[in-house]
C-alpha cells in the first residue's frame, strides 16, 4: 500500500472509507518539514496497510479544500473515519510515533484487524 | 509522491550485533552533520541518529544570508547539501531518535532508540533545541489552525491576512520580514522596549512596509473557535483585544537534553554545560550547537563546533 495523490476534489471520496481509515496528508512543495514527512508517511502506509489508506494533497492545487477544513500550516494531517474527521495532526512526525497514535484510532474506531 | 530532497535512509534498523561505533552523533542539524563530515574525515566510523527533524532548526529557517560562501539560500536547500555531504563522507545517517544513554564506565555507552540500541566509544549531542511554548491560553488548542512556530512552512496560508509574531529575536524579525512577503499587515510585538536582534536585521523591519512594532507588549490570550480570531494584549497592565487571524511564536528555545540528564551536567536553563566549547563533564561525550551553553547559536557556530567536537574525540580515540 502506497501514498497516493489526491486531486482536488477527490477528497470527499476517500472520507468514508468504511471498515477503515484514511489520513491525508496536506502538504506543500515549499515546507521543509513536508517533505521530512513523505518517506515517514510511506513506511507507516506499508506497516499499517490492513486498516488504514494514506493520500497526499498539495495545498496548493486544492486550496479551498483545505481552506475550508481551517488548514493554517502544513504539514497537516486529518483522520477521516465514517466520513467525519477522527483527528488532526500538524507539524512532523516520525514513524513510531505517527504508527502509535493511528494504532490507537483504529483500535477505537475500527472493529478487529 | 512529489520527488523529496531529504529521505530515510535503508539499512537495517536494528544494529548489527558487536558493532561498537567509534562516534555516535545524537541529532542531524548543523553541528551533527559538520561532526560527521570531520569523524569520516578521521576514519571514524560514525553513526548519526538524525532523529526527528533531519536539518534541524535549520530546515525550518527562510532565508539564511549570514553563513560564509553562500549569500543567500533557503535553510532547507543548506540542509539537503549538508547531508549530501554527510552521506558521501561515508558516515552513517538514521531517522532514528535517541532516547537514553547508558554509561558502561571505561567500556564505552549503549546509546538507545526505540528500535535499536548502538554501542559507542564516544557519543556527540547534538540535538538542538526546540521552539518553546509561550503557555498562553489558546496556544495549544489553535496550533495549525492559525497558531504556528514556521512562518517558512505556513505564511503562504496568511496571504493578505493580519498576523502577529511575538518575540524580538533573530528569528521572530527574520520571521516577521518572510510573513510580510505574504501579509498585508504584520504587528510584532515584544515585551521589551528594543529588539534584541542583530543591528542590520533590528533596522530592516523597522523600516519594513506592512510591519508595525508594539513595545513592552505581551501576549495574553489567543481569541478564537476553530481558527485563531483575535489576541488579548497587555501593556502596562492594560488589556487590549485585537483582532487578526494569525499568531507565530518566537519565544526562545528548549534544549533537548532530557535523554542526557544524568549522564553529563546541565546548566540551569537545562543545555549541556561545556569547556572549551565542546567538552562535556563526562570524558567520553562532546557536544555542540544550540544544545550547549554556548552563547552564540548560529548555523556557523554549530558546524564550527561539530568540527571541534570530531575534532575531540578523535584525540581522545587515538590516546
Amino acid at each position: 500500500m502506497a501514498v497516493r495523490n489526491l486531486a482536488s476534489g477527490e477528497l470527499e471520496s476517500v472520507k468514508d472509507p468504511g471498515e477503515r481509515l484514511s489520513v491525508v496528508d496536506f502538504s506543500a512543495d515549499w515546507c521543509g518539514p513536508c517533505k521530512m514527512l513523505h518517506p515517514v508517511l510511506e513506511k507507516v502506509s506499508e506497516e499499517m496497510a490492513d486498516r488504514v489508506d494514506f493520500y497526499t494533497v498539495d495545498v496548493d492545487q486544492a486550496q479551498a479544500e483545505a481552506s475550508r477544513l481551517g488548514i493554517r500550516g502544513v504539514p497537516t494531517m486529518i483522520v477521516f473515519h465514517g466520513g467525519s474527521e477522527v483527528d488532526r495532526m500538524v507539524g512532523f512526525r516520525d514513524a513510531s510515533s505517527l504508527t502509535g497514535r493511528l494504532r490507537e484510532l483504529a483500535d477505537q474506531h475500527v472493529d478487529g484487524e | 509522491m512529489p520527488e523529496f530532497k531529504m529521505g530515510l535512509v535503508d539499512g537495517p534498523s536494528t544494529d548489527e550485533p558487536g558493532r561498537v561505533w567509534d562516534l555516535v552523533v545524537a541529532g542531524g542539524g548543523p553541528a551533527g552533520m559538520s561532526a560527521a563530515i570531520y569523524a569520516a574525515r578521521y576514519s571514524l566510523e560514525t553513526l548519526v541518529l538524525e532523529g526527528m527533524e533531519p536539518g534541524g532548526q535549520l530546515s525550518l529557517t527562510a532565508r539564511i544570508e549570514n553563513y560564509p560562501g553562500v549569500p543567500e539560500t533557503s535553510g532547507a536547500d543548506l540542509a539537503s547539501a549538508m547531508r549530501k555531504q554527510v552521506l558521501d563522507s561515508g558516515s552513517t545517517l538514521r531517522s532514528e531518535v535517541v532516547r537514553s544513554v547508558e554509561d558502561k564506565g571505561g567500556k564505552g555507552l549503549v546509546v538507545y532508540t526505540d528500535s535499536a540500541e548502538y554501542a559507542a566509544r564516544c557519543l556527540m549531542i547534538a540535538t538542538g533545541a526546540a521552539p518553546r511554548r509561550l503557555g498562553v491560553p489558546g496556544e495549544e488548542r489553535l496550533h495549525g489552525r492559525g497558531v504556528s512556530y514556521c512562518a517558512t512552512c505556513d505564511a503562504p496560508f496568511f496571504r493578505d491576512a493580519h498576523v502577529m509574531v511575538v518575540g524580538g529575536g533573530d528569528s521572530a524579525v527574520k520571521e516577521a520580514m518572510h510573513l510580510a512577503d505574504f501579509a498585508d499587515r504584520v504587528t510584532l510585538i515584544h515585551r521589551r522596549d528594543e529588539l534584541r536582534a542583530e543591528p542590520i536585521l533590528a533596522r530592516r523591519i523597522q523600516s519594513r512596509e506592512g510591519v508595525e512594532i508594539l513595545w513592552s507588549t505581551t501576549l495574553e490570550e489567543i481569541l478564537g473557535d476553530d481558527s485563531v480570531e483575535g489576541v488579548i494584549l497587555s501593556r502596562d497592565g492594560d488589556r487590549q483585544r485585537m483582532d487578526l487571524d494569525g499568531v507565530f511564536l518566537y519565544v526562545g528555545r528548549s534544549p533537548a537534553t532530557a535523554p542526557f540528564r544524568g549522564l553529563v551536567e546541565l546548566a540551569d536553563d537545562g543545555t549541556v554545560l561545556t569547556r572549551g566549547n565542546v567538552l562535556t563533564s563526562h570524558p567520553g561525550v562532546v557536544a555542540a550547537g544550540d544544545v550547549t551553553d554556548n552563547p552564540l547559536r548560529q548555523i556557523v557556530t554549530a558546524v564550527g563546533d561539530g568540527a571541534r567536537a570530531a575534532t575531540a574525540v578523535y584525540e581522545k580515540l587515538k590516546g
